[in-house]
């Protein structure tokens, strides 16, 4: 193999290898991680049930297996690499033959898998419970899952090169985007049947929004004739391929720049002593 | 063993670099010519703002110099970067490089993948490391539990697992105890001689490049003012140093006149708290200079209270290129 190609793939093996590693290392952050959106999910399924709208159960659930994936992106994802950076990991990094690509890679698929039993009990428990009514339709539903977690995750990686650039002061910019960004995608709501069209436009800039709108449509045929727009869930699909290849390549692009702004003003290397 | 004709591997010309700050520019580097040869072990000594961390980034590939030229290997540090990586490595005392929640053994692989080792040539080099520095029963044991000693250790086996031709250290023993310190210097000399390593040690303790270090350069505010064996820069100054001890401890401004003495090249000057007595070290040029001296002293109202002449240290050497120790020339602002 292309030695190049070797250790760019070594170098996301590794990565995702300590990623996980740490995560399931630490078990209280374990148990915080499956257990605080549980308790959102349970709280607005309770209330859907009260009102007698059982249809948004499953929105409430779907919506509690993203929102763990979207705060692995802003909490774990952007600022762990800014830890590595105080740590002097990241001046390790630069000078090892490793691209900083295959890094942020593993660091990304490592938060998915240290995020998927958090999801995946969830999901199980949602669906155990409370058996919200679903329609999926499941090659369309996986793909658009596995979409929305790449820009979602291009996205950490864009967010990444905030911190190298901004250190800490960038947790205000995760502060600043989890709310909104969770309530403009209407993670636990339809906001295609509850946003004006205005809104809605607006929200399609986010991963976020289109995913949950392309898993929302999927898994419980959003619409009111109870069968799914397909070309709405195609235009969603596009969407998230289009975002996926411009976060990663403006993630890619922005951090070969600020590496080099670096080497030039010296801010690769935190000072230690 | 000879290094004048090794090839060299390390070539530093007129390299200068700048920063910004606040309140204007400051001269990190000014000017410095340097070759490192192979299998050397070269210990760059200064005290600390001296330029010796600057220099590394900069040979490292994680800064660029404002001029000059640096080569690691043959390649352009500045330009070439992507050819230096593969063949160097670095490593400092200052740093806490690791994952806390993975084991010993597991960090040291996950860095061995970023140079592309295969994982049954990685987990040989950790055992053969870690045996040599005494590290192997830590190496189960999660990076975070591990004392400042042992995690150094793992950094030093870092720093040598991807087989590295150019190996900078930045005080890789600060802050250590001593038998961590002679046991990672130990390993640093073995790697130097048996692999033919080039090792940078950019350091201000004295006495440890006095027992590792080939050759030395003695830096300064940004210039390498004096560059041979240590052993050469010793035997330079000529006479032993004068010591003499003093009680009440002078203070500096009543020292200053002792540098216009004639054959005074300079001085420097320490308190012991608990006994309460001045040290001041000088650096003479010859027996009758260092009587002179002794005289100043005693016509000066100062209470000598013994004086002897000791075989030179580096220090010496330093304050006879710079007229003040490291530690003076530490709190002096740069002019």
């Amino acid at each position: 193999m292309n030695p190049r190609a070797s250790i760019w793939l070594k170098t996301v093996y590794a990565r995702t290898w300590v990623r996980t590693k740490s995560i399931y290392g630490e078990p209280l952050w374990v148990a915080v991680n499956v257990g605080f959106p549980f308790f959102t999910s349970l709280a607005l399924s309770l209330l859907y049930s009260s009102v007698g709208l059982r249809s948004g159960i499953g929105f409430a659930f779907l919506g509690g297996v993203m929102v763990s994936f979207w705060g692995n992106v802003l909490w774990s994802m952007a600022s762990q690499f800014n830890w590595d950076k105080q740590q002097g990991l990241f001046e390790l990094y630069i000078t090892s033959p490793a691209p900083i690509s295959a890094i942020l890679i593993g660091m990304s698929l490592g938060g998915i898998l240290g995020t998927a039993p958090s999801a995946i009990t969830l999901a199980i428990v949602g669906w155990v419970l409370f058996a919200p009514p679903a329609n999926p339709l499941w090659p369309l539903v996986a793909l658009t899952f596995a979409l929305t977690l790449a820009s979602l995750y291009a996205m950490g990686m864009a967010l990444s090169s905030l911190y190298l650039v901004y250190g800490r002061e960038a947790d205000s910019v995760n502060e600043a985007l989890h709310e909104p960004v969770s309530f403009l995608s209407g993670v636990y709501f339809p906001a295609s049947l509850a946003f004006p069209p205005a809104l809605q436009a607006i929200a399609l800039v986010i991963p976020l929004a289109v995913g949950m709108d392309a898993l929302q449509r999927t898994l419980f045929s959003l619409n009111s004739s109870g069968v799914a727009d397909l070309s709405l869930v195609y235009r969603d699909i596009l969407l998230l391929a289009i975002m996926g290849i411009i976060l990663l390549f403006a993630a890619s692009k922005a951090l070969r720049i600020l590496e080099e702004k670096g080497r030039r003003a010296g801010t690769i290397a935190v000072r230690l002593r | 063993m000879s290094f004048r004709d090794a090839k060299s591997t390390v070539e530093v010309e007129d390299l200068r670099r700048e920063f910004k700050v606040k309140e204007g520019r400051v001269l990190a580097l000014d000017g410095v010519d340097l070759k490192v040869r192979e299998g050397e072990v070269f210990g760059v000594l200064g005290p600390n703002g001296a330029g010796k961390t600057t220099m590394i980034r900069i040979l490292s590939t994680l800064l660029l110099p404002s001029s000059g030229s640096a080569r690691v290997m043959g390649w352009d540090v500045a330009k070439q970067p992507e050819k230096v990586r593969p063949l160097i490595s670095t490593a400092s005392g200052a740093e806490r490089a690791g994952y806390d929640y993975i084991t010993a053994r597991g960090n040291l692989w996950f860095f061995s993948q970023l140079y592309g080792l295969s994982s049954k040539l990685a987990n040989e080099r950790i055992e053969e490391f870690s045996e040599m520095l005494g590290l192997t029963d830590y190496l189960d044991k999660k990076f975070y539990t591990l004392s400042t000693g042992y995690r150094q250790r793992v950094t030093v086996v870092r720093a040598f697992i991807n087989d590295p031709k150019v190996v900078f250290l930045d005080e890789p023993t600060i802050g250590l105890d001593v038998m961590t310190a002679l046991k990672i210097r130990e390993f640093l000399v073995k790697q130097a001689k048996d692999s033919g390593r080039t090792i940078l040690l950019a350091t201000h303790n004295m006495s440890e490049v006095d027992a590792i270090c080939n050759r030395v350069g003695i830096i300064d505010r940004g210039k390498i003012l004096a560059c041979d064996t240590p052993m050469a820069l010793k035997r330079s100054l000529g006479a032993p140093a004068l010591v003499m001890e003093m009680m009440p401890a002078p203070d500096s401004a009543s020292l200053e006149p002792l540098s216009k003495v004639d054959g005074v090249k300079g001085f420097t000057s320490s308190i012991d708290e608990e006994r309460g007595i001045g040290r001041v070290q000088v650096v003479v040029d010859s027996d009758a200079s260092a009587q002179e001296a002794i005289d100043f002293a005693k016509k000066s109202g100062m209470n000598l209270i013994s004086n002897w002449r000791q075989q030179t240290t580096l220090e010496e050497v330093f304050v006879a290129l710079v007229g003040r120790g490291f530690r003076e020339r530490e709190h002096e602002s740069p002019s």
